[in-house]
């Protein structure tokens, strides 16, 4: 219990000093004030995005987008993955154009997509899709060669065909690479659409607010902004953790 | 090695068939992008030929305009990574061999690493400015992370029994260091540079496309502010390939590190 408090104590310790260190660069005035928002300040500003709904739209917006993405793009990922997992001629062709693109930062992608479809959501949505797309296809991939060969002889004494055979050794043995995939996807989709709504600032969304609160020389709403990006993306993490073990519970026993 | 040589015709056969099966579908790849230009369903101003894209890069390289934006990004690359890397490896090394260091940064420390570094970028901006500063500082940062991650997880994978027997022979610090901690944190510190180094030109480009009058990001939004289709798919060629060789490059650093460690 006292190791506890002690413990709890000195993780506290550093951001207790940055904190004060902050709070008196803001106190000084002058210049410092321009960056530095006094911490009162950010707390006051946090109430009232909270108050006036601001921070639920945008945090809303950018949640929608994420998902949304993350549906399209970890859709199209799992049938390219599966379709090439299963399709040796297919792989040997597709796995080295996939992992050339793969190279591109995703966000470099942006003024080309900007060129085809304008800096409306839809170019918003393409360019996060795409950033699922990769992790999502590549677990997919893997998990189709996940299968026991053991299992895999087994299926074929009971003269499983072929569809048989894919849902009941194929599926279960790919199903945890899957699930990786779809947590690096979630991961990728929070980071790209934070990305994409810094870039292109039109509609809602907590990147476009950030960065209007940028120019606006805003500190104290740019950081209730990362804050609630942190909280959101943590978020995010640990409840698709849950649904991973919970899809997963069999697995415990091996 | 003698015992190699009877191999060698062969896997060089090997080695050329596998460099054919990489670059035939990069070659149909630009010959389906081609047949596109040619059947000109889209305007030009839409979809431009390889071999313009290609010209067209020859021509910014020949100008000095490719590398003077090339060079503006390494610099900064180098620069941030270096810095990043060398505060990583200080701060991860401290937390993974002192236990109070541990218990006092390690929490903060997790908990910034949640955040997604390009969030940083706004807040950066305002402390820094739109100068150079600012993109090294965003490459620093997003370094910094995977590197003393990785340094602190390759600190706790030291077998235990290693540190107590240089603890019984009183083993001085310096070697502790060189023949305990550096062979079993290599790997992992590597792993953990390689991640930096990709995640370091992600948030540079980003940083570049917002806010720059130079470098890679800041060529390619200006070929979309006129319209130059062709210097934009430069860009993003040129992006690829860095990122390409930037990831090669850390992975024979890695494999080398692994053998000095095996010898």
């Amino acid at each position: 219990m006292k190791r506890r408090a002690v413990n709890l104590a000195l993780a506290l310790l550093l951001p207790a000093l940055l904190l004060a260190l902050w709070q008196s660069q803001a106190l000084k005035g002058g210049a410092h004030a321009y960056a530095f928002a006094p911490l009162g300040q950010i707390a006051d500003s946090f109430a009232t995005m909270i108050a006036d709904g601001r921070l639920l739209l945008h945090a809303l917006a950018s949640l929608q987008r994420a998902l949304t993405a993350l549906l399209i793009g970890g859709t199209l990922g799992l049938i390219a993955g599966c379709t090439i997992g299963l399709w040796r001629p297919l792989e040997a062709g597709v796995t080295p154009v996939i992992n050339a693109l793969r190279q591109v930062p995703v966000l470099g992608w942006l003024p080309l997509i900007a060129l085809w479809f304008g800096n409306g959501d839809g170019a918003k949505l393409i360019l996060v899709s795409l950033a699922t797309f990769y992790p999502m296809a590549l677990n997919a991939q893997q998990g189709m060669h996940a299968v026991d060969r053991k299992l895999a002889e087994v299926g074929r004494l009971y003269g499983f065909s072929r569809w048989q055979a894919l849902r009941l050794i194929g599926w279960p043995s790919a199903l945890p690479l899957i699930l990786t995939g779809v947590s690096q996807a979630l991961a990728f989709a929070w980071i790209a659409t934070i990305g994409v709504e810094l870039l292109f600032s039109a509609s809602a969304g907590l990147g476009t607010e950030m960065m209007a609160a940028q120019v606006a020389a805003r500190t104290d709403v740019v950081i209730v902004c990362i804050l609630c990006v942190a909280l959101m993306g943590f978020a995010l993490n640990q409840l698709f953790g849950l649904v991973r073990r919970r899809a997963l519970r069999w697995q415990a026993s091996r | 090695m003698p015992a190699e040589t009877p191999s060698t015709p062969i896997s060089s056969f090997s080695r050329l068939v596998r460099i054919a099966t990489i670059c035939a579908p990069m070659l149909a790849l630009i010959g389906l992008w081609q047949a596109l230009v040619s059947a000109q369903i889209w305007p030009e101003q839409v979809l431009v030929s390889p071999f313009r894209v290609a010209s067209t890069l020859w021509d910014m390289a020949a100008s000095g305009e490719l590398t003077r934006h090339l060079g503006a990004s390494l610099y900064r690359l180098v620069v941030g990574f270096l810095l990043g890397s060398a505060v990583g490896l200080v701060s991860g090394g401290a937390m993974g061999l002192s236990r109070i260091a541990f218990r006092i940064g390690a929490p903060l420390f997790h908990a910034v690493r949640q955040v997604p570094i390009i969030a940083f970028i706004p807040l950066l901006i305002l402390f820094f400015d739109v100068e150079d500063s600012f993109k090294i500082v965003v490459v620093a940062a997003a370094s910094f992370f995977p590197v003393a991650l990785g340094t602190m997880d390759g600190i706790a994978s030291i077998p235990k029994a290693h540190l107590e027997v240089a603890a019984l022979y009183r083993l001085p610090l310096a070697s502790l260091l060189w023949r305990v901690v550096l062979p079993a944190t290599v790997p992992p510190i590597v792993t953990g540079l390689r991640l930096g180094l990709t995640r370091a030109w992600l948030s540079l480009v980003a940083a570049e496309l917002l806010a720059a009058d130079s470098g890679l990001g800041q060529m390619m939004e200006m070929g979309r502010q006129l319209f130059r289709i062709d210097v934009v798919m430069g860009g993003v060629i040129v992006a690829g390939v860095i990122g390409f060789l930037l990831d090669r490059s850390m992975i024979a650093l890695e494999r080398r590190l692994g053998r000095w460690r095996l010898a």
